[in-house]
């Protein structure tokens, strides 16, 4: 092609320090290196100094006992630092999504309280919001856990409603629904139940859409999974083949030599890498040959190269025991699996059971059976929950007062009812405004539970200090900590990603 | 101009329909009857909202009441400790120190306002309808609050038989609230009165002014009367004398000499330099003026903290025979280069000498880290300043008022740099109980300010950089953005006070402070390039192209088209970015640094006179910071109709 471009313009190169391109990547290159030098130096310094210190950075802890009690969780005297951290880990989740379900909920009576015609109903909406978001949500928590443990001592007799629901400065305790035995079978009834109660809401609304007439798409699958729950509650023992699939499955799993799985994840990484360069070189083919490519696209072409590379080296040189535990993790899934949907398993799905007050020694506590909230649970609870519900209202009014009013008088000069406009028209287009930042408050929501550690719930940060305390193994620790929040982070974000892709308007 | 200034009004209505369907500024207009049944009883399901609605409303402001007011509660904790919770245990000796700091910013904050502002005004029908409001408030709450426990003679509460407490009559408690009755009553007769005088219906409003009264008139007399009460009104004196280790406790007097005096010269220097600065407003000056009050507001905090709290005690040897020539040396010299650099007929030379300046300076720090040769700390920040100062030359050639510009900016920066590191290197004389010079409130705002100077320039580099078109930067800054955002804060902070000491080389340390300040100000920084970030993509392309067609060099382009804009379209973002730091600085308590949260939640409940007392001290924290947020939210908020954003 440049054969054609016309000889009269003189191209004349500048000089190699004047050169856009050599400038641009020489300065790149030179960054990268000094970045990467820094980083090594630090790490270099960090070993250095640990060695000096007699405290080598290892991952032993896991498997050694810490000797150190949790507050609350699974496991309140764990076996292994592995274990504990695992607790934490279970405790923030557990804390995280309770928060998310109940925080949306408030925030989004509270922001459409705040829309409300009803001045009172505006007022205290602002009130809340208001009061709760210019607060820190610490001095919320250690207010909370105070007030708490400031509550009357637990007694046999305590209140509001003995048996039934305590509040003490021991916590709250109230009644559990928890799964029993023939759970997971049941959910593969409910989940069969869905199945058939999405492809009759599509029957259903192909119908109405034919006909005219209401056929209540939603209205009719959600009693056909109701009635597939309650057959489910009699019949679901019949699904207890399904462990065996799994057993199957986790002795295949396990009989896979490491060196096979090595190779494959190795070759995995570099056809992956390979394909997206042929992907990426296709996208540049015009009709008229390979388009001329820049320099940033070398650099592409060359990272993911380099990437690929980099993928195989990893999982067959430099850490080859990543397959073997890669392996053993799986099987050891596919047992738990085996065992939770194994035969045998023919009782209630779900069960309740009550709170209950045991005197063992001198003083009275509560007992194991009810749903115990501890003090510190309660007061990080309450503390993110009330905190970021007040930043969900303001997004759920932003959402909804952010639809052009132009909206809600077309859907009214249709002759929608009300009713039918908003849930057909406004929410839709509301929701879609809404989803990124309320995304970003999950997310503030999940990494905020890590406050625990001032009212000493055992969540991830606070298992992790007293593990680190006990061992002195700070930075594994720590990296540790970021590799769980990094990875909820990143779970989260593509959760709403996919709503957020499936809810974008559709462009010409 | 009235015609404008009505425009202007009907505007702002028009708006406040718009977003906010009935506006509240428009409820006065409507009878009481119709009002009531068109906000609250429309329809009956909104009548029973509004039922619920008043019955949850009394009832949490009956809980509230009572928890605050309660007999249990120990608000002497909370007063006795005042200056814990201020300044922790920074000397009442040097205490007058505070008191000039807190004055300069104080005077500050009134000549920025005077030169600044026009601030607007409040219509006297509004004031009336928010005394009103406060004077039924009020009485609801005197109603409200559950009749007092009888005290005995002996001082302490009486009890029935079965162990309760016993309380008054409900007509013994109206009767002894008496004052809080007449109180009530005053406001509410005084708003009446401004209300029936103001609010008579007008056919053309625009023929009358309407009745205004400025704002600044309302928070000075506000403030003043505030003050005034501090003299007449019996708070009582609370202290806690260190000379003694006694705590003070004298209810039924006013408070001490010692709080009441600092805090009227507060006010009068807030009025005086209001005035002053009002009186300015039309002065040839204003232009620099207004430049060197930001400046000032740039530098104070810095400077109030080192210079002014820490009083360092200088060695004036040291400073005649090392300080004073070498800051000499960097500005004067430092100043004839960059005069040298800016000259037309420089070409390529300039740009190879500012590269070799940059790598010189940057070679002393990596020096300094293997400690290959010795150097003053000054000397590097120096070299870094100077070579940054020559990287920016190309874009001050041509006019002598331009160079004269860069180099007088130099000299500037240069005396300022070396004053700074001076005092801050020289030890302080005040003498410390405690680690830490400064605590309590004083800490927590000193770190809010420091974080939010110092990772502003930080993030907006981060954002450039997240933008920018060479794949490596733009690759390096967006994994540090999302790995930051994607841990807490609190993991942040715990990593840089327990681990930075493992990656310094020997015989190199830093501060707890200076460690938790550093990681603070990286994770705020990736939080700010975010918010940067926004207003850069709000930029049209069209922007870019006639920056280039002009010519401007891809420095200037960013420094005066896009950056400017870019940074007004996030204000609202970056304000919520400030309040986000500054409410997070609690966290600095759970890191074993004494805030004023710390000190309320883990000092005073230490003290044997007050075990075990936290909910008094956590509330007064609590609505410290909600007074500051809320303050600067409802600002922004201002700012933001003012400026016109949210509008585009």
């Amino acid at each position: 092609m440049a054969s054609t471009a016309p000889p009269s313009i003189h191209h004349e190169r500048p000089p190699l320090y004047r050169d856009v391109t050599v400038v641009k990547w020489v300065v790149q290159i030179v960054a990268l290196l000094l970045t990467l030098g820094a980083l090594w130096f630090l790490a270099n310094q960090a070993g250095d100094n640990l060695k000096a210190s007699n405290v080598p950075t290892d991952y032993d802890f896991l498997s050694v006992n810490p000797g150190i009690d949790l507050s609350s969780g699974i496991d309140t005297d764990p076996d292994t630092g592995g274990r504990a951290l695992w607790v934490g880990m279970v405790n923030t989740l557990r804390m995280a999504i309770a928060g998310i379900l109940v925080a949306t909920v408030i925030g989004v009576l509270v922001g459409l309280a705040r829309l409300s015609n009803n001045w009172l109903l505006r007022k205290l909406g602002t009130v809340f919001v208001e009061a709760l978001r210019n607060v820190p949500l610490l001095v919320q928590i250690l207010f909370y856990g105070a007030v708490f443990a400031s509550l009357d001592r637990v007694s046999m007799d305590v209140g509001p409603i003995n048996g039934w629901f305590h509040v003490s400065n021991k916590g709250l305790s109230m009644p559990r629904v928890h799964i029993a035995d023939g759970f997971y079978q049941w959910m593969i009834v409910i989940v069969i139940g869905l199945f058939a109660a999405n492809f009759l809401r599509k029957r259903r609304i192909a119908q109405q859409d034919l006909s005219g007439e209401e056929t209540y798409p939603i209205l009719t699958a959600f009693g056909l999974v109701v009635v597939f729950g309650i057959l489910g509650w009699f019949i679901h023992p019949i699904f207890g083949f399904v462990g065996n699939i799994f057993d199957g499955l986790s002795s295949v799993v396990s009989a896979v030599p490491q060196g096979v799985l090595q190779l494959l994840v190795a070759v995995l990484a570099v056809g992956a890498s390979a394909y997206w360069i042929r992907g990426f070189l296709n996208n540049r083919r015009t009709p008229a040959g390979l388009a001329k490519l820049t320099d940033d696209d070398y650099f592409r072409m060359i990272f993911a190269g380099i990437g690929g590379l980099l993928g195989a080296f990893f999982f067959l040189v430099l850490w080859p025991g990543l397959a073997s535990w890669m392996i053993n993790s799986a099987s050891d899934l596919f047992e738990v699996l085996g065992n939770k949907f194994g035969n045998g398993r023919s009782g209630r799905p779900v069960d309740v059971a009550m709170p209950d007050i045991v005197q063992l020694g001198k003083f009275p506590n509560y007992g194991p059976s009810g749903l115990n909230f501890s003090i510190g649970f309660a007061a990080v609870f309450f503390g993110v929950v009330f905190y970021t519900s007040a930043f969900i209202a303001e997004i759920v009014r932003g959402g909804i007062l952010a639809v052009p009013k132009g909206q809600t008088e077309a859907a009214s000069a249709l002759g929608l009812r009300r009713s039918t406009a908003l849930r057909r028209v406004i929410i839709p287009q509301a929701a879609r405004i809404m989803l990124p930042p309320l995304g970003n408050q999950y997310l503030n929501l999940t990494k905020n539970t890590s406050l625990a550690i001032a009212v000493g719930y055992s969540d991830i940060v606070q298992v992790g200090q007293t593990v680190y305390n006990q061992t002195g193994k700070t930075l594994p620790v720590v990296s540790i900590w970021m590799f769980f929040y990094l990875s909820c982070s990143l779970s989260i974000s593509v959760i709403v990603n996919f709503f957020n892709v499936r809810m974008r308007i559709v462009e010409r | 101009m009235q015609d404008a200034d009505q425009v202007s009004a009907d505007l702002e209505f028009q708006r406040g329909l718009d977003e906010q369907g009935p506006s509240s500024d428009e409820v006065p207009s409507l009878p009481m009857g119709q009002w009531l049944r068109k906000n609250l009883f429309s329809n009956w399901a909104n009548g029973i909202l509004t039922l619920f609605g008043v019955l949850a409303a009394l009832l949490a402001l009956r809980g509230v009441l009572n928890f605050v007011f309660s007999e249990n509660r120990q608000w002497d904790a909370v007063r006795t400790n005042l200056r814990a919770l201020m300044t922790l245990s920074y000397p009442e000796s040097q205490y007058i120190r505070v008191w000039v700091a807190l004055g300069f910013i104080v005077g500050l904050a009134g000549l920025s306002a005077g030169i600044w502002a026009n601030w607007g005004g409040v219509s006297v029908k509004r004031m009336s309808t928010w005394l009103m409001g406060t004077g039924a408030f009020l009485a609801i709450c005197v109603i409200l609050r559950e009749p007092s426990v009888i005290i005995g003679t002996d001082g302490k509460v009486i009890r029935t038989i079965e162990g309760s407490l016993q309380r008054e009559s409900f007509v013994d408690a109206m009767v002894d609230r008496s004052s809080w009755w007449i109180a009530a009553v005053i406001l509410l007769a005084v708003g009446a009165g401004l209300w029936s005088n103001f609010s008579r219906p007008v056919r053309r409003r625009w023929r009358r002014p309407r009745a205004e009264v400025p704002v600044t008139s309302v928070v000075f007399v506000g403030l003043g009367l505030v003050v005034l009460s501090l003299w007449v009104a019996p708070y009582g004196h609370y202290a806690y004398i260190s000379a003694t280790k006694a705590y003070v406790a004298e209810a039924g007097r006013t408070v001490a000499f010692s709080t009441k005096l600092p805090w009227t010269v507060m006010w009068i220097l807030l009025c005086g330099f209001f005035l002053a600065g009002r009186s300015l407003q039309r002065s040839r000056y204003l232009g620099l003026i207004k430049g060197s009050s930001n400046l000032l507001w740039l530098i104070s905090p810095l400077t109030l903290f080192w210079v002014v709290l820490r009083d360092p005690a200088l060695d004036y040897g040291h400073v005649i025979s090392t300080d004073l020539p070498m800051g000499l040396a960097f500005g004067l010299l430092g100043g004839a280069l960059l005069w040298g650099l800016t000259r037309t007929d420089i070409g390529e030379a300039g740009r190879i000498t500012a590269t070799l300046l940059l790598g010189f300076a940057v070679f002393n720090w990596v020096a300094a880290f293997f400690g290959w040769y010795p150097m003053l700390q000054k000397a590097r920040i120096s070299f870094l300043l100077l070579a940054l100062a020559a990287l920016l030359a190309p874009n001050f050639i041509g006019e002598v008022a331009k160079r004269r510009q860069l180099v007088f900016g130099w000299v500037g920066v240069t005396a300022l740099v070396h004053y700074l590191a001076t005092m801050i290197n020289t030890p302080s004389t005040v003498e410390l109980q405690s680690t830490e010079f400064l605590g309590g409130l004083g800490l927590t705002l000193f770190v809010a300010l420091i974080v939010v100077l110092l990772s502003f320039p930080l993030g907006v580099l981060l954002a450039l950089g997240r933008t920018s078109k060479f794949p490596i930067f733009r690759m390096l800054s967006t994994s540090y953005i999302e790995v930051i955002r994607g841990v807490p804060l609190i993991s942040v902070l715990i990593f840089f006070s327990v681990m930075v000491p493992l990656f310094l080389p020997d015989g190199m340390e830093l501060a707890e402070l200076a460690a938790v300040l550093t990681g603070y100000t990286l994770f705020s920084a990736a939080y700010l390039a975010e918010n940067v970030r926004g207003g850069l993509q709000s930029i049209t392309k069209g922007q870019y192209e006639a920056a280039d067609a002009i010519g401007l060099t891809s420095a200037q382009r960013t420094g005066f088209i896009v950056l400017p804009q870019a940074l007004t379209v996030s204000i609202p973002q970056l304000v919520g970015q400030v309040i986000s730091t500054f409410k997070e600085t609690s966290l600095l308590a759970i890191i074993g640094l004494f805030d004023f949260l710390r000190v309320a939640n883990s000092v005073i409940p230490a003290q044997s006179e007050f075990m075990g007392v936290k909910r008094e001290g956590i509330l007064l924290v609590a609505m410290i910071y909600f007074f500051f947020n809320f303050t600067i939210s409802k600002y922004s908020q201002r700012l933001e109709q003012r400026v016109g954003l949210g509008e585009r």
